[in-house]
């Protein structure tokens, strides 16, 4: 009886007050005090379920019309196409601002990237020498002088599979096939450990050159994993492939408007909030992810805090889904494991 | 007409809890995206090789350490034996996937350990001889140190109830020591071992937390990533069934287990105490070593990783919403408690007033949900219940049953009950048997009715047994992730998915604290209940 008095009250005070409920899986806890600013200057009332990307997605499908999640946030473009692909996100006709701020190879019709991330080479100046450093691309990674010294982590992880993907758009499936089986010849142990654990490798001496996002070394940079990796991670130098061509390898965390979303309008309210000036600068300060926007600067501790770099914006972030299987597929017949 | 009442209620509750096992089977049988056929044998090898080492893996460590420690402390006295008897126990308190943490952090490159090397030796290159206990080995050794108290607490509970006169035959035929040991202790003891074996087993196949963690490939990983990644739902299916069969096999090991341990409980009037033997010198030490060892790295180590976390990043606690953290869990805890115990109750009682063979096999087909993997339960439940809500909606009129289920602390709870119902289930079970049913008969004739006799008689006589099993619900519900994590409402965290959150983004820095809290409030919660479970 208590209970659904409890229930009752709990559907009452939900169906009375403003608000917009996010499902999550990019679970920053900063990302909580930004949405607390939202509610300070909006006065709506911002409720999370955070989680691991694939179960949220599955309980969002199962609940369908009666889930009351209006935005779905995650990291990297490939997880947002998978969702979309599963018709769970809505056309959000995005505003002329939103269109105008964000760049269209970074949102779709359902979703819109809100950070930047860049996946990108961290090498050993000890053991690496310039002259094989010069005009290093991602594909240069199969060339034999790399035997046994390259750490990336499993193939199942999701900004392997999206890097991949990138690859088979600009190289052909059978380059990236022959590419993959080169790499995984030339990897130092068989792949584990997160993005920090492959960059550790390479201070450590297990390897020269790890594979790694640009946001985990800044991380590393800022205490917060303690000061010998600090020190950990300046033995360790970035740097960005492919800058004579396409340019290095973008991804984003993006935010998708729910298809069943019942308080629209105050998730787009919440995603202009998150493309604002002040939530991009909460943002770049707190995950050490680039910005969205292009008058943002990074954090300092960034690899690339000039943005003197040459992104690849050619390669569009949604074909990361449409070549995702294809991905998975050649890393697994390349015996990546 | 009141037993089938009571028999109706035990059946439904025994449906409610096999709900999951029929969800995932049938549901395997929809369509299927089959994009990834041609690896399915690859995939198929690689998982069920990697489910057997780390179940042999386990097995064995855990058979070691859970039996070498409890026969230490059954038979011998030695420097700090009555310390460790309990002290053993608190390894409970500390769930497979923050040992997992606790293992990394210490062991990787540039981890704790080497912080320590450092500032003992001075700069030096320390990272290349620092064992890394990750992979498998370390899934392996996460997982043994957190569920080997099983071993120990049955296998203790054996030896301590082995007579003094079954070792005195020994003694009388001239049997050394160790041919004592090998050929009456540890056969006598074996029922109890085999017991706590295949709980440790069931436990392991389906751990979710270390085993993903450190990246292995397990069937039940497997399940999850075949469901809900890949859409092929065949393959989930075909992966299910294996699973299926190390689970039956350990339970019909562990029913085995069961019935024989009855033919070696010595009947109470032939019980003699034994003497125990008094370890001295050499021996004492190494007794002690032995069980220090054990007890440092399974509870020790990684409560100091977590503390010393805290304290160095200080921040982390003072970002913490304790309160509100532990009013959470404390409300799961009650409900769900609650719940458990009525209806375990209800459906003991109804088993054994109705005396129905077909109920009683029924309800021992049902608490087999419990071996089934907390995620793909958690999965399975909202499959269903969509499931359900789609059938009501279309004969009815009226749906909307989904909203009451998924993302409440109904649902939670509900499902919390089909996970742990087994644990209730049995216990109150086992204070049932003791229990004679000339007793219910006499208190039939003189006149008190069923649920009378269940409240005057009964439920006094369970007062131990239901402390104990609400004590147990408690640390289960404590420890509980994957299906807090997929289930449960806006803006409600435990300290378990307070945990998970910030290790999942690499923050096991931060991750300590919640970490730290739910392994003090589990041990606190065990020493508690440590009278009765190594009840003397």
């Amino acid at each position: 009886m208590k209970r659904l008095i409890i229930l009752f009250l709990l559907i009452c005070s939900n169906s009375i007050s403003a608000e917009v409920n996010i499902f999550s899986a990019r679970h920053y806890d900063s990302d909580l005090n930004l949405y607390k600013k939202f509610t300070k200057q909006t006065g709506i009332k911002v409720n999370v379920v955070s989680g691991n990307d694939k179960a949220l997605q599955k309980r969002i499908i199962e609940e369908d019309k009666d889930c009351v999640g209006d935005v779905y946030i995650t990291s990297d473009a490939g997880r947002l196409g998978a969702f979309e692909s599963k018709g769970m996100l809505q056309h959000a006709n995005w505003s002329d601002e939103i269109e105008k701020k964000v760049p269209i190879i970074f949102r779709s019709n359902a979703w819109v990237g809100i950070a930047k991330r860049a996946r990108i080479i961290f090498y050993s100046p000890e053991r690496v020498n310039q002259s094989e450093l010069q005009n290093l691309n991602y594909e240069s990674l199969s060339e034999p002088n790399w035997k046994g010294r390259i750490v990336i982590r499993k193939s199942d992880n999701i900004y392997n599979q999206s890097l991949v993907s990138s690859l088979i758009e600009n190289n052909g499936k059978d380059e990236t096939l022959k590419w993959a089986k080169s790499l995984v010849s030339n990897m130092a142990r068989s792949p584990k450990g997160n993005d920090r654990a492959q960059i550790l490798a390479v201070a450590a001496g297990e390897a020269d050159l790890a594979i790694a996002n640009t946001y985990y070394y800044a991380l590393m940079l800022s205490g917060q994993k303690g000061e010998e990796q600090k020190i950990a991670a300046k033995k360790v130098l970035p740097f960005f492939p492919n800058q004579n061509n396409r340019g290095t390898h973008m991804n984003i965390s993006g935010a998708g408007l729910l298809k069943f979303s019942p308080n629209k309008s105050n998730a787009i309210k919440l995603i202009e909030f998150l493309l604002s000036e002040e939530a991009q600068k909460h943002i770049v300060n707190n995950t050490y992810e680039y910005s969205i926007l292009e008058n943002i600067s990074p954090n300092e501790l960034v690899p690339g805090k000039n943005l003197d770099f040459k992104q690849d914006n050619e390669t569009d972030v949604k074909l990361y889904w449409d070549n995702q299987s294809e991905a998975l597929k050649i890393m697994l017949l390349a015996g990546w494991k | 007409m009141r037993i089938n009442t009571w028999f109706l209620s035990s059946f439904l509750i025994s449906l409610l809890v096999a709900i999951p096992i029929f969800t995932v089977f049938s549901s395997f049988f929809e369509n299927t995206s089959g994009t990834f056929e041609i690896f399915r044998n690859t995939f198929l090898y690689e998982y069920i090789y990697n489910s057997i080492i780390l179940l042999c893996g386990v097995l064995i460590f855990t058979l070691l350490i859970g039996t070498v420690c409890a026969y230490l402390v059954s038979f011998y006295t030695f420097p700090g034996v009555n310390f460790f008897k309990w002290a053993l126990i608190l390894s409970f308190a500390v769930p497979a996937y923050i040992y997992a943490y606790s293992l990394t952090a210490f062991f990787e490159n540039y981890g704790t350990l080497y912080s320590i090397l450092k500032n003992i030796f001075g700069d030096g290159n320390y990272n290349q001889s620092i064992p890394k206990f990750d992979g498998i080995l370390g899934a392996i050794i996460s997982i043994s140190f957190s569920l080997f108290g099983y071993v120990y607490v049955l296998t203790r509970a054996s030896f301590h109830y082995q007579s003094e006169n079954l070792l005195e035959i020994g003694r009388n035929l001239g049997f050394s020591k160790k041919h004592t040991l090998f050929s009456i202790i540890l056969p006598s003891a074996r029922p109890a071992i085999i017991a706590g074996l295949s709980l440790v087993a069931m436990e392991t196949l389906s751990d979710f937390g270390a085993v993903s963690f450190f990246g292995i490939s397990t069937l039940t990983t497997g399940i999850y990533n075949s469901w809900i990644s890949l859409d092929d739902l065949a393959f989930a299916n075909q992966l299910s069934f294996f699973l299926l069969v190390f689970i039956l096999g350990l339970f019909f090991l562990e029913n085995l287990a069961r019935k024989r341990a009855k033919y070696h409980t010595p009947s109470r009037g032939g019980f003699k105490k034994k003497e125990k033997l008094h370890l001295t010198g050499l021996k004492g030490n190494l007794a002690f070593l032995v069980c220090f060892f054990v007890f440092f790295f399974s509870f020790v180590f990684p409560v100091s990783q977590m503390l010393y976390w805290t304290l160095k990043f200080p921040e982390n606690l003072a970002n913490l919403n304790i309160n509100k953290l532990f009013i959470n869990t404390l409300y799961l805890i009650f409900l769900t408690s609650l719940v458990l115990l009525l209806f375990s109750f209800i459906s003991n009682y109804g088993n054994r007033i109705s005396r129905s063979k077909l109920l009683n096999s029924f309800s021992t087909f049902s608490i087999t949900g419990y071996a089934i993997p907390g995620i793909i339960l958690a999965v399975a439940f909202i499959t269903f219940i969509s499931w359900l809500d789609s059938i009501i909606l279309n004969h009815f009129n009226f749906g909307g049953i989904k909203k009451i289920f998924v993302g409440s602390i109904l649902g939670l709870v509900v499902v919390y009950f089909i996970r742990f119902y087994s644990l209730a289930f049995n216990g109150i079970k086992t204070g049932y048997e003791k229990i004679n049913r000339s007793i219910d008969e006499s208190s039939y004739l003189l006149g008190y009715s069923k649920l009378k006799t269940f409240f005057e008689i009964h439920l006094p006589y369970l007062k131990n047994s239901i402390f104990l099993i609400g004590i147990l619900i408690t640390i289960e519900v404590i420890k509980e992730l994957p299906i807090t994590l997929i289930l449960r409402p806006f803006n409600f965290e435990t300290f378990a998915t307070t945990a998970y959150i910030f290790a999942s983004q690499d923050l096991l820095e931060a991750a300590a604290a919640p970490a730290l809290f739910l392994i003090l409030i589990a041990s606190a919660f065990i020493l508690i209940t440590s009278r009765y479970i190594l009840r003397d």
